[in-house]
């Protein structure tokens, strides 16, 4: 729902760090988000090229990989990764104590620039 | 030309929300991020709270789209208090709440509540400054919500069961909601409530203080 916020953000982070190791242009912006991030991948994607128009990542196309809700169980000592977007309990053992350790991703992690 | 960027999207917001909190902090204010859907009864829950004798300085800060309506509710009793419009944004952000705070007597007060936009997806992502979210769900709103929204129920130290008064009228399993809710999030405070009759508030209002001395 915030999605344009969040790519005007981006935009943001990007254009200046591009500039900042000077370079001239944007080619292409890698992220990770989480499936617990509330944000819609499409959308972002949507967002992203609507408003990266007067910017250094103007060509740029964002890529977008999708981080499944994971977690570790302390009673069964398992890792493990749901399709929710939430875990209510451990599904190898059903037991209650687990650290939810992946899901909640909204992270740049690299960009092509020329 | 590969370039590593280790950063969060939010990383702007965080850090604007980091300087309020560094200046609520300097003030000795106790800040409550008070999140739920439109209508679960956000202002009314601000006037029952404002009106319990607490010995203790309230302000609010009233987040909604448009309108001023719920401010003037508030000022009504005396409490200080400053509208934002955020013109159709979903949510709070960090930099709404830097823009007002020279607009608030921050040294006099010992608590802060910030009404966020009603919206039960966007408010829990963007930090302001704050010391703890409470999150607000009045029962005749279901009780899939908990499964439905996790992300809120997940991020907010006390949630208010408001609108109790109505529970021999609705199908709704509180329990469910109760059980779901601490399943996503075991720390969570669970308060029963009307805002209507005022049933529930004083414990409210009990546990709001104790938490604003540990400040």
């Amino acid at each position: 729902m915030h999605e344009v916020s969040l790519a005007s953000g981006l935009i943001e982070i990007v254009s200046g760090q591009c500039k900042n190791n000077g370079y001239q242009r944007i080619d292409s912006v890698n992220v990770k988000i989480g499936r617990a991030s509330g944000i819609l991948p499409d959308a972002l994607i949507f967002a992203f090229d609507a408003m990266k128009s007067d910017s250094l990542a103007k060509d740029a196309v964002l890529y977008i990989e999708e981080v499944l809700v994971g977690g570790h169980c302390r009673d069964c000592n398992s890792d493990f990764a749901v399709e929710e977007e939430y875990v209510l309990n451990c599904p190898c053992c059903g037991g209650l104590s687990f650290d939810v350790t992946a899901g909640r991703e909204m992270d740049i992690v690299d960009m092509e620039v020329s | 030309m590969k370039v590593k960027v280790v950063s969060r999207i939010l990383e702007a917001n965080d850090r604007i929300a980091l300087e309020n909190r560094r200046l609520f902090d300097r003030a000795n204010v106790f800040v409550i991020n008070l999140m739920s859907a439109p209508g679960a009864g956000k202002t009314s829950l601000l006037e029952r709270t404002l009106s319990q004798k607490t010995g203790l300085k309230v302000g609010v800060i009233e987040g909604d789209i448009a309108g001023s309506d719920d401010a003037e509710r508030i000022e009504r009793l005396g409490s200080p208090v400053v509208q934002i419009n955020t013109g159709g944004a979903c949510h709070l952000d960090a930099n709404m709440i830097y823009e007002v705070l020279d607009d608030l007597p921050l040294d006099d007060l010992d608590i802060l509540f910030i009404e966020n936009v009603g919206n039960l997806v966007c408010p829990a992502e963007f930090k302001v400054g704050e010391d703890i979210k409470v999150m607000l769900l009045s029962i005749t709103e279901g009780h899939d919500k908990p499964l439905k929204y996790p992300l809120m129920f997940q991020e907010s130290s006390a949630l208010i069961l408001n609108k109790m008064d109505l529970v021999p009228y609705t199908d709704v399993d509180i329990d469910k909601i109760r059980k779901d809710s601490l399943s996503l999030n075991p720390k969570l405070r669970i308060f029963d409530v009307s805002c209507k009759t005022g049933e529930g508030i004083p414990a409210w209002v009990d546990w709001l203080k104790e938490r604003a001395r540990r400040v």
